[in-house]
């Protein structure tokens, strides 16, 4: 018996050992190095590293493109869980359980876009939104109306950008949610017809609570990319501009990693970011668990 | 330049590298490099390539603070103003009224009260070289004695110039660059004020009468551009590779190699008896356009680089732009950035 434990927990770590070689080297070790970076000086070449304590943190509270920076993340979050997760929600709602012709087609088409890089979405989007020789601002003079010069404005810079991210996210949300959707036993929604209970309900007490996991995998997922996904249509099209007003943590620790080798000061943002995350990853997964449990 | 800063921290250099003007200074400081003069007292027997080929003023371009030639200029550009003659035309306005950048503006002026659309885009990529051109062409200098001075009574005016043209007139277009002269080359902005590496795009999307002049000045003052492009430096380390590496210099620095690299870039050619070979001279009358630019030349100033911290001194003058454009007081903002900068420098 306990020759046979033992073998087991031999087996055990010589199974999760390749991929803990890979975490480790991949993901671990470089988040230690980044955070004893962020204690120092350095541009990446200088053969010396000046260590600055805590300067390079309280940078990241004092100093006001900072601020500003991480002010936009927040919004840039808060408008990507809207237009990433409740509009997808919403509409898969409507797909599964109001519509009953052509769910198929519904996939396909909101799922292309999701095949095509963001790259090309951003250089796209930013000639179709161009506000002075565009084509939307060519419709919309012909209706007497004018397209606002976005790019110069950080909120509407933003907004763009999220509708950017959202033209190739949408999709592939929207089929996660409906196949959580499909995946509510037929049987309790032939029930509840059975007992005449209004539609409405049915969604709000029996769908939400049995779909809670892949919402909830999908919410994830909408927070994580919205630093992410991001990145390519800023770094493309404004660059951050104007003065930061559409820049967020992760554009702007590349911009002080990358551009102007401040590693210090990028290692200590790219922390701090960790950090939020960490907390906010730990409250939803918390909050959601304690939900679920009354329900399994 | 980020990405051979990203080859040194990784331990790999390659042997010959391509810098831009503004990173001349921060290559000089943080890197480990052969002088084109040493290559040649070294690998030379007859030591004249340098001095046979090049300008005096064109070498001053790669000179870093100290004088010393860091490496060989490559390629070179300077802005020129391009201008939608068609547009011109229909509004009576004459291209030799472009010549100052107080005629560019009324042309500019004309053109919004007649059809609504914009006179006048600058170029606003990563970097503020057309930004320096019009603070230069008002007699302003951007460096003195290794301190910043852009932020002078003459570098305010031409700023205030712009603002105006831009957040009071709303006769010139705030976008960033693609932008910019995709609205240009869709006939929504009469003059365009970019880099002559742009021309061939311009000539070929633009459906309308395109051409080019050179660069207006301020009245008063001459007209002062800087150079762009890059210069060739000598990374390798053995003696070996930096005679290879040497070698294949002079290979790149024969006229076909240059015109033929002129030809696929959009960027003039460094040497005179390029300039002046009849390969390019044929290429210059296909693409008048080109001319313009390649008379700046021999005025043209270095770009301005900073010694130290040269990159966040850009990043700087991107951010103060930034704030101008968008109605921030000018004197103020180029203040502040002036003294950010010299603070850096110490």
């Amino acid at each position: 018996m306990n020759n046979r434990n033992k073998k087991n927990k031999v087996l055990t770590i010589a199974y999760l050992f390749p991929t803990a070689l890979i975490l480790l080297v991949f993901i671990i070790a470089p988040i230690i190095y980044t955070f004893y970076l962020s204690f120092f000086n350095w541009n990446l070449i200088a053969p010396t590293k000046d260590f600055v304590g805590l300067e390079n943190y309280l940078s990241i509270f004092t100093d006001p493109v900072n601020r500003k920076i991480i002010l936009n993340t927040v919004f840039y979050i808060l408008l990507l869980l809207v237009l990433n997760f409740l509009v997808p929600y919403f509409i898969s709602i409507i797909v599964k359980f109001f519509i009953s012709k052509m769910q198929t087609a519904y996939k396909i088409i909101f799922f292309i876009p999701s095949l095509f890089s963001l790259v090309v979405g951003a250089m796209l989007f930013s000639w179709i939104m161009n506000p002075v020789s565009g084509p939307v601002a060519f419709f919309m003079r012909n209706l007497g109306l004018t397209l606002p010069n976005w790019t110069n404005s950080g909120a509407m810079a933003v907004v763009v950008i999220c509708l950017i991210t959202n033209w190739k996210v949408f999709g592939y949300n929207f089929v996660l949610l409906l196949t959580g959707l499909g995946s509510v036993p037929q049987n309790i929604i032939d029930a509840t017809k059975m007992d005449s209970i209004p539609k409405w309900r049915m969604i709000w007490d029996i769908v939400f609570p049995l779909n809670k996991s892949i919402a909830f995998y999908v919410l994830i997922l909408t927070i994580v990319q919205g630093l992410q996904y991001v990145f390519t249509p800023i770094s493309v099209i404004t660059q951050g501009g104007p003065y930061y007003g559409s820049s967020n943590a992760l554009y702007h620790t590349y911009l002080n990693a990358f551009v102007l080798y401040k590693t210090g000061n990028a290692s200590a943002l790219a922390i701090v970011t960790f950090v939020i995350f960490l907390v906010l990853l730990y409250l939803e997964i918390k909050f959601v668990e304690g939900r679920t449990s009354r329900y399994e | 330049m980020q990405n051979l800063q990203s080859a040194q921290a990784s331990g790999k250099v390659p042997d010959v590298v391509q810098v831009g003007w503004a990173y001349m200074n921060y290559f000089a400081d943080n890197f480990k490099y052969l002088t084109p003069t040493d290559a040649q007292s070294k690998f030379d027997s007859s030591k004249t390539f340098i001095s046979k080929n090049f300008t005096t003023r064109t070498l001053s371009f790669a000179k870093d603070s100290n004088g010393k030639l860091v490496g060989l200029p490559y390629s070179l550009s300077t802005p020129i103003l391009y201008y939608n003659k068609t547009m011109l035309d229909k509004y009576g306005i004459k291209a030799s009224s472009l010549s100052t950048w107080e005629g560019v503006s009324a042309a500019a002026k004309k053109i919004k009260e007649a059809s609504g659309n914009y006179g006048l885009y600058i170029q606003e990529p990563a970097d503020t070289w057309a930004q320096q051109a019009l603070q230069l062409s008002n007699g302003a200098k951007i460096k003195k004695n290794g301190k910043a001075v852009f932020a002078s009574a003459a570098g305010v005016k031409a700023y205030q110039f712009y603002q105006d043209m831009v957040v009071k007139d709303k006769t010139a277009l705030h976008t960033p660059w693609a932008q910019g002269v995709d609205d240009f080359v869709n006939g929504k902005v009469a003059i365009a004020y970019t880099t002559v590496a742009q021309a061939s795009h311009i000539k070929q999307s633009a459906n309308f009468d395109v051409e080019a002049i050179t660069s207006p000045h301020f009245k008063g003052h001459k007209a002062t551009v800087p150079v762009g492009g890059s210069m060739l430096a000598i990374t390798a380390q053995s003696t070996e590779k930096q005679k290879a590496a040497w070698t294949f210099e002079k290979y790149l620095y024969k006229n076909s190699s240059l015109v033929t690299w002129s030809k696929g870039t959009g960027y003039l050619p460094p040497t005179q008896s390029a300039l002046s070979s009849k390969a390019f001279k044929s290429y210059l009358s296909e693409n008048p356009m080109l001319k313009p630019a390649a008379s700046q030349i021999k005025t043209a100033v270095s770009w301005t680089s900073f010694p130290k911290n040269g990159l966040q001194a850009e990043q700087a003058m991107i951010d103060a732009r930034d704030k101008i454009l968008s109605g921030s007081n000018v004197q103020e903002t180029l203040k502040s950035t002036q003294e950010k900068i010299n603070e850096q420098q110490k």
